[in-house]
């Protein structure tokens, strides 16, 4: 018991009325799941593999870039070392007799100017010994008096100790007014003979050949910038901006960063910077890529995902849509035919059958059902009619015993006194009454003659009371051939004689009218007699209980009404109207039928 | 059954608004803008360092956020009316904005408001106007610039030193700022100010006027020049009269004449502004300003004080000597 309580807790309600709905519910929600979920996943996929690519493509640039950068600053050096090496500039600095050769200086300029003119990514090249000797460029600069040589990096670096010294990027300030942006090579000239460093050769970079290297295979927004191991600038395509402090780059993660990548989180999709250290200058060289850019193939991919997702879900719902329905669809026909049935129609409640599966089967078994309770229903009707009938019959075969006892000892009666015109007339009369009443085997009779009944009937018992009561008949010609049940006029005359006339003093009046307003047919039978008090109308219909009845003559009112009602209805039937001391009016109402239908 | 049939297709269709709705919003948008139209009204374009390097400021601005700039002045810096002459053109042309370093305080002003009545946002560089009706002013805060002057006089005074004070137009704002400012930095040393006279932005006025001093105060040995002009004048008096080493300036804005003095000891320092960045600024805060970002009234630019020491610093060599890229 408690587990059987405890699964149905467990089992799952949805606040859907139809199972349709809660299949369509539920299967929608499946499929924009299962959709979103593909979509996810392959969007991330789509975006994994993109980022992948695009980390592969721009390391590879960065790297050509730094392998680029390095050759060229090997050129520099070359360059640098034939310079330092070269007997006139060594000459010239060591001071050897031929310093003071005029061609050896003009030698020198020529083969700076040549440099010069030949490269224009170098902005000065000279070489320098000292505050007061060396060879600038053409030969025509000057050194900056203001700025000691020895105070100055790259001067220092090299001047004692020899080798070559690369700068990041500065001001040029020790060649008189000459002040430029640039990045200084600077080497040691030593003397062959004793290895001293006896003076400096240096170049002065500017930003042509990195700028040209550096933006030779970029694409879109893309762009590379390098800074030296301290985090210094050397080349970035915005320099000036970010000299101005109106830009920020990235320095401190790249210094840091050891996957040769890194992904900057941006509102507009962040970006992607690739890190190569060339093991030469020691620079990194930073390849930056636009997240957005890349992505654009991502969102291409993602546009086709999503229209692919919503051509599917759009598929599946209608799907969805269709199969819920062939499923429900015949439920909802059963539960249609159900509802019928529910009413208590049968009519047209068989319900189509297609296939083979569990509906259907339910289906058949449902009309097998429903023409099993129609037949049991086609069969109590039938069986409720026969017993309606013989009640009927039992009830019209009741009549009048005690009344054809009176009549018979009023014919003795009258006979004796030999009046024999009278008894001709009464026993005709009964004879009629009888062969009415014995002969008729039909249910109905016309209204003719029921009232020729009541005639002969009325007939009979003016006879027998002799001047107590008079009658009269009208009835109009068209109700005549009406049809209306067997005996029902007679005894409400019946009635009307013995509690009206009889309890009279003096003459009574019966009267019967017959007529047919609206539809139904009223035969009235007034009498004048007594009335009765409005108690005793009320409990007209009564059935009496057995001693009453057993007293009383023929078929009570009440038998009458309950035919009457029994056949036409309960809207048709007899209604009594009553005057105490002035009389009553009993009113038979039934449906008028259509002349055509009554002449079969 | 009507009913549920009705839910059916309402469910159905609520499905597909709802997919509708996700699809515009996950489908990316690419908004199609026309880029901005901004004129640039500056004094003027002449050889000097500020305002080449204003302009610049501006044009690089200008490619950093894709902008459609047009850059107007005048020949000389105090010809206004000239100047009022390009804002009614520029007003004609009905760009979304216009950027203008205003040439007078007074006579500027009934077009600056004219540009805004025209429905053209503004944004003034450099100096003021006698009507606040720009969106935001970007300038160097001079008040500022001039005490970090003061604080650093301050600091090379002698006990019995005596202070000149070469400023440059009477009465114009930056003058009356920079004083102030020089004061403020000074504090109880303001006393040591003997004299303060007005060059009017001219070398030789300057010059003449050094001279005047030097005759007037021959105990002056501190000289503190408000900007570029009244520094340099006056140094060339100095070095003229043979004084050079023995009176200490503090100039104001650079050049290359000043780096060189600075370089050679006779100046001892100078505060620079940052016309650059006051020149981007401006056309970046018109951007932002165009884009419905809120802007501030008032944006400093900023100012350095440089001495020999620091002059080679990085962060000061890039204010220095202005980074051009080759």
């Amino acid at each position: 018991m408690k587990r059987q309580k405890e699964a149905g807790d467990r089992r799952i309600k949805l606040p859907f009325s139809s199972i349709r709905t809660t299949m369509l519910a539920v299967f929608s929600v499946l499929i924009v799941a299962t959709l979103t979920f593909f979509y996810i996943i392959s969007l991330n996929y789509t975006e994994r593999t993109i980022l992948n690519n695009s980390i592969d493509y721009t390391t590879r640039l960065t790297g050509q870039v730094t392998r680029d950068i390095d050759s060229y600053i090997d050129y520099m050096e070359n360059i640098s070392s034939m310079v330092a090496h070269s007997s006139d500039v060594q000459n010239y600095l060591l001071d050897k007799k031929s310093a003071g050769d005029p061609n050896l200086y003009r030698r020198i300029v020529t083969q700076f100017s040549t440099v010069l003119e030949t490269r224009t990514d170098i902005s000065n090249i000279a070489v320098v010994s000292g505050e007061d000797k060396g060879i600038i460029n053409d030969g025509n600069d000057v050194l900056n008096v203001n700025i000691p040589l020895r105070g100055v990096d790259w001067y220092g670096k090299v001047r004692d100790s020899g080798g070559t010294w690369l700068t990041s990027s500065h001001v040029q300030n020790v060649i008189k007014d000459n002040y430029k942006w640039v990045i200084t090579m600077s080497r040691g000239i030593e003397n062959p003979d004793t290895g001293e460093t006896v003076g400096v050769f240096f170049i002065d970079l500017n930003y042509k050949a990195l700028k040209d290297l550096c933006e030779r295979n970029n694409i879109g927004s893309d762009y590379i910038y390098i800074i030296d191991p301290e985090g210094k600038i050397i080349y970035h395509p915005k320099q000036k901006l970010i000299y101005s402090s109106l830009k920020t780059e990235m320095v401190d993660e790249v210094l840091e960063c050891e996957d040769g990548y890194f992904l900057k989180e941006e509102d507009d999709g962040g970006k992607l910077y690739t890190i190569s250290v060339s093991e030469k200058t020691g620079w990194s060289i930073v390849g930056v890529t636009d997240m957005a850019e890349l992505m654009k193939g991502r969102s291409e991919a993602q546009r086709l995902y999503v229209i692919i997702t919503a051509v599917f879900l759009v598929v599946t719902v209608m799907l969805c849509v269709v199969f819920s329905s062939a499923i429900t669809r015949p439920l909802e026909r059963l539960k249609n035919s159900m509802k019928e049935v529910e009413r208590g129609n049968f009519e047209g409640t068989q319900v189509e059958t297609e296939g083979n599966n569990e509906i259907a089967g339910l289906g058949k078994s449902f009309n097998v059902m429903i023409y099993k309770i129609q037949q049991l229903m086609e069969q109590n009707i039938y069986e409720q009619e026969q017993k309606r009938l013989s009640e009927l019959k039992a009830l019209q075969s009741q009549i009048n015993p005690h009344f054809l006892y009176n009549t018979l000892d009023s014919i003795i009666w009258m006979a004796e006194g030999g009046r024999n015109k009278e008894v001709v007339l009464m026993t005709s009369s009964l004879a009629r009454l009888l062969r009415q009443s014995i002969s008729n085997e039909d249910e109905l009779v016309s209204i003719r003659r029921e009232v020729d009944y009541a005639r002969s009937y009325l007939t009979i018992q003016k006879m027998r009371y002799q001047d107590k009561m008079e009658f009269e008949i009208d009835v109009e010609e068209g109700i005549m051939n009406q049809q209306i049940i067997k005996l029902v006029l007679q005894p409400v005359v019946e009635n009307a004689i013995y509690h009206g006339i009889k309890y009279k003093d003096g003459k009574g009046l019966i009267k019967i009218t017959g007529s047919c307003r609206n539809g139904c047919i009223y035969l009235t039978v007034y009498d004048n007699g007594k009335g009765m008090e409005p108690e005793v109308l009320e409990h007209i219909f009564d059935v009496k209980s057995g001693e009453a009845q057993k007293s009383k003559s023929g078929i009570g009112i009440c038998n009458v009404q309950m035919r009457l009602q029994l056949y036409y209805g309960k809207e048709y039937g007899i209604f009594y109207k009553s005057i105490p001391e002035e009389g009553t009016a009993a009113t038979i109402k039934i449906p008028f039928v259509e002349e055509e239908a009554e002449n079969r | 059954m009507k009913v549920n049939k009705k839910k059916l297709v309402s469910s159905v269709v609520l499905l597909l608004t709802v997919l509708t709705v996700l699809l515009l919003l996950v489908l990316p948008r690419e908004p199609k803008k026309e880029p901005y139209s901004i004129i640039f009204i500056s004094k003027t374009i002449d050889e000097s360092d500020f305002w080449t390097q204003l302009i610049d400021g501006t044009k690089a601005a200008a490619q950093e956020y894709g902008v459609e700039l047009s850059i107007r002045a005048p020949e000389t810096e105090d010809d206004y009316e000239m100047q009022n002459d390009l804002i009614e053109e520029a007003i004609a042309q009905q760009p979304d904005a216009i950027v203008l370093t205003p040439a007078s305080f007074t006579e500027t002003a009934p077009l600056a408001r004219k540009i805004v009545d025209n429905g053209i946002r503004l944004l003034l560089l450099d100096s003021e106007i006698d009507e606040k009706v720009e969106e935001c002013i970007i300038s160097t805060d001079n008040i500022k610039a001039g005490r970090l002057q003061g604080s650093y006089v301050k600091e090379i005074l002698k006990p019995d030193s005596r202070i000149a004070v070469i400023a440059h137009v009477k009465n114009s704002s930056t003058a009356i700022e920079r004083e102030k400012g020089l004061r403020e930095g000074l504090g109880e040393e303001q006393e040591k100010i003997v004299d303060v006279v007005f060059c009017d932005s001219n070398y030789d006025k300057a010059y003449q006027l050094m001279l005047g001093v030097l005759q007037n105060h021959p105990d002056v040995d501190v000289v503190v020049g408000l900007n570029e002009y009244s520094a340099v004048g006056a140094a060339r008096a100095i070095i003229d009269k043979g004084l050079a080493g023995k009176i200490s300036f503090v100039g104001f804005d650079s050049s290359l004449e000043e780096i060189k003095m600075l370089e050679a000891g006779i100046f001892q320092g100078m505060v620079i502004q940052n016309p650059f960045k006051m020149g981007y600024l401006g056309v970046e805060t018109a951007v932002k300003a165009l884009n419905g970002e809120k802007v501030p009234e008032k944006i400093d630019s900023g100012s350095v004080l440089i001495t020999r020491d620091n002059m080679y610093l990085d962060e000061n060599q890039e204010m220095l000597f202005p980074f051009k890229g080759e």
